[in-house]
């Protein structure tokens, strides 16, 4: 939590610029500018095959762009060279997943407990306690014994989120955490990200909650084709806008959709 | 120990290797006789000696393997049935000689079946070798029966309610729903034990069956040059890996398609 | 002396069954079967350990993407498993037990026992029988759940270590446990290099007193038994090791 310091609330966390990014042929980002400030909520949306989730996966190190220079919490993740430079970074970004992707063979507590505990040598008894703490945060004290496959797709995925909290992230990175949750547990998953972002956790969220994305927001981007076709506040993106595209795109998901319906559930 | 499976190299790799793998031992065998003519002549005269050990191999294996399926089917079936008096010495049968040792077998078949049997008040030698194969179809008729009785099982109830909707009778849906299903589900796993048997007929020379492994034995003892020893034991391997590695390699693909199906 | 008379009411017992177990009564041949069941048990307790500490090395060269790991390995992998055991053990202890003895200099040197050489051969097959089934366990965990790990900061060796082998081992300890039944019975193969388990030891006492049926109804329990108590440990290892609500 070194770097903390260094970017005080309201300074630039993440900073893209120019981002060229492609798989063998195909042209995944073709010129990603974006700047997300520490304590921001920042949603992107966009049609799929857009490049969303490759954008978070760059801010984590996940994937390495062809050009371009990022900027995560004062490291230049696009001249990181060694796989252990990444691992230092990534153990400062936390992330979720679609599919959750908790340990299955690990209790819920010890999937909290594993990471803290092994890649950052953190005291046991010590991350016990604060995975209680997220555990009640999220709603799910009295499964800390239970194993991931005795959860339902929701309780999973809160369980991921307090995983990814615990490694105590300077950033989150949300990757359409709801799009495989059954649409009566989607509502217990954003309640948590709501919360998140209100205690002041700096969040970016690839997500399909169009509602969701429009609450709980300070910045929507909208990418298309792998370029940032505009962003701005939700009122500008989901309502002023005069791009077509947008227009169409978020008019085709909430005017009755079942993003909308979903979104109505459960909060 | 890392884990970074780039699965491009890895399937290229695999691809060479699989193909290389085919002819790697054969290969080996001629380059060596080619560049020491000396031995490759001693071996050329071997030849037509270990071929006729390598037949008798063969020969073990088809009869062992027929014998086997057919009782093995019969027995997996048995294993199924609705009285205790079929099912039982059924699996006792199977739970016996799944366990048992391939060359527990062929000693026992061996040693306690006379050299000669009385048929019709006429003397037939009863041969080793034939002795072999009833030791390896009894090991695998075991293997088989399991898989028989596997292959009917994994057809789920399902299945026969659909036929008896649909208006087949019962011989009709097993004739046309059930057996296809069960061929195709026990074919791999039936492959690998025709390709183990196949192995399991080298043990046969243990008990003076003229065999291929009893071949090399006998040419190695009678050239003493410990490079044709060498040489007549790749040569022997590479007999088994050429019989072997195909269906292997068969198998896999069997497998694979099965489950992608 | 309790022993004695247990030993003569058994060979009393069958004989009355027709079956012919005198010589257990004599000391010698007695003797020799007894090392057999010893000498066969010591033999699968050496090569157990053997087989699957080689073979989590060889599923790790195999799956380490590594081509001049993984090459080697599977060539070994592919050979051991399409060419009889039996061979296998002939042309290690005629041809690498000679060169071996060569270079120290005469028979009369060299360490290397027949014992050693069917634990190096039968311990090496079904290594690499096991390393089959770990390799396909590794590459059944989801790429999912690696970037997932990866996404946390695991690196690919904490990967390995914390979510690939604990969910590898469990998806194919069935596998493992079909390799120990068939090292247990590929032990007998020691009978061609004149290794005293208990098939050879058989031999020696039915040459001797003519009671083939009678030794073989032994050998098949004895096997049987064994076999038995290595498929109830390995189901007794998987149920302390199954995870609630995880099907495999």
């Amino acid at each position: 939590m070194t770097a903390s310091t260094a970017t005080e609330t309201g300074a630039a966390i993440v900073k893209l610029e120019d981002v060229h990014l492609s798989f063998g042929q195909t042209e995944v980002l073709k010129g990603i500018d974006l700047t997300i400030n520490k304590g921001d909520a920042v949603s992107i949306i966009g049609p799929s095959g857009s490049g969303k989730s490759t954008i978070l996966r760059c801010i984590n190190a996940l994937v390495t762009p062809q050009s371009g220079k990022i900027t995560v919490a004062g490291t230049r993740v696009d001249q990181l060279t060694k796989e252990s430079e990444r691992i230092q970074l990534r153990k400062r970004v936390g992330i979720v997943f679609q599919q959750y992707n908790l340990f299955p063979h690990l209790t819920v507590l010890d999937n909290i407990v594993l990471a803290p505990t092994k890649i950052l040598g953190a005291d046991r008894t010590a991350t016990v306690k604060l995975a209680r703490e997220l555990l009640e945060k999220v709603r799910l004290s009295e499964k800390a014994d239970a194993y991931p496959g005795q959860l339902s797709g929701g309780q999973q995925q809160r369980v991921a989120i307090a995983r990814a909290l615990a490694m105590k992230p300077e950033l989150v990175l949300f990757d359409e955490v709801t799009s495989a949750l059954d649409p009566e547990t989607v509502g217990e998953v954003l309640w948590v990200i709501r919360d998140l972002i209100r205690d002041g956790m700096t969040s970016i969220l690839v997500t399909h909650e169009m509602r969701f994305a429009e609450e709980i927001s300070d910045t929507v981007v909208f990418t298309e084709n792998g370029r940032i076709v505009d962003h701005g506040s939700p009122q500008q993106i989901f309502h002023t806008t005069d791009n077509p595209r947008i227009r169409q795109f978020v008019g085709g998901l909430s005017g009755g959709g079942r993003g909308a319906v979903r979104d109505g559930e459960g909060i | 120990m890392s884990m970074a499976v780039t699965p491009k190299t890895t399937s290229t790799s695999s691809r060479v290797l699989r193909y290389i793998g085919f002819v790697a031992m054969p290969l080996i065998v001629i380059v060596w006789s080619l560049i020491d003519l000396s031995l490759g002549r001693e071996l050329v005269e071997w030849i037509p000696y270990l071929a006729s050990g390598f037949s008798m191999n063969i020969l073990i294996t088809i009869c062992a393997v027929t014998l086997g399926t057919t009782a093995g089917v019969t027995l997996g079936l048995m294993q199924l049935a609705p009285f205790w008096f079929v099912r039982l010495p059924a699996q006792i049968y199977v739970q016996i000689f799944r366990n048992a040792p391939a060359l527990v077998l062929i000693f026992a078949t061996t040693y306690i079946f006379p050299f000669e049997i009385v048929l019709f008040g006429n003397y037939l030698p009863f041969p080793d070798w034939v002795k072999a194969v009833i030791g390896l179809a009894i090991l695998s008729s075991a293997y088989i029966a399991e898989i028989t009785r596997g292959a009917v099982l994994s057809i789920p109830t399902t299945q026969w309610e659909a036929t008896k909707g649909l208006g087949f009778s019962r011989l009709q849906a097993l004739r046309y729903v059930i057996l296809p299903q069960c061929v195709r589900r026990s074919l791999p796993p039936w492959m690998n034990v025709a390709s183990s048997m196949a192995m399991g007929t080298s043990l046969a020379s243990l008990v003076g069956v003229h065999e291929l492994m009893h071949a090399a034995t006998d040419a190695s003892t009678a050239v003493r040059r410990l490079d044709f020893t060498i040489i007549a034991y790749v040569v022997v391997m590479a007999a088994f890996f050429t019989l072997c590695y195909p269906i292997a390699r068969l198998t896999r693909r069997l497998e694979q398609r099965f489950n992608a199906g | 002396m309790q022993d004695m008379n247990l030993t003569g009411l058994f060979i009393d017992l069958m004989g009355r069954l027709g079956l012919n177990y005198e010589f257990l009564a004599t000391g010698y041949e007695a003797q020799i079967w007894r090392d057999g069941f010893i000498t066969t048990l010591y033999l699968v307790a050496v090569t157990i350990p053997v087989s699957l500490i080689v073979g989590l090395i060889f599923a790790a060269c195999l799956t380490s993407g590594r081509l001049w790991l993984s090459a080697p390995v599977r060539g070994f992998v592919e050979l051991t498993r399409n060419t009889p055991t039996l061979v296998q053990l002939m042309f290690s202890f005629l041809v690498l037990n000679t060169v071996v003895s060569n270079m120290l200099g005469g028979a009369q040197n060299n360490p290397l026992s027949p014992f050693f050489w069917v634990v190096a051969v039968v311990g090496l097959h079904v290594a690499a029988l096991h390393a089959e089934a770990i390799r396909g366990g590794i590459e059944a965990v989801p790429s999912s759940m690696i970037e997932a790990a990866r996404g946390m900061g695991f690196s690919q060796f904490e990967i390995l270590r914390y979510v690939q082998i604990p969910l590898a081992f469990r998806a194919s300890l069935p596998a493992i446990v079909n390799g120990l039944i068939s090292l247990v019975k590929s032990t007998t193969v020691g009978n061609a290099i004149a290794v005293s388990e208990i098939t050879y030891a058989s031999i020696m006492v039915w040459t001797q007193r003519d009671n083939v049926v009678e030794l073989m109804i032994v050998l098949l329990a004895f096997f049987s038994l064994i076999n038995f108590v290595v498929a109830r440990v390995g189901s007794w290892v998987e149920r302390r090791l199954a995870i609630p609500g995880y099907g495999l």
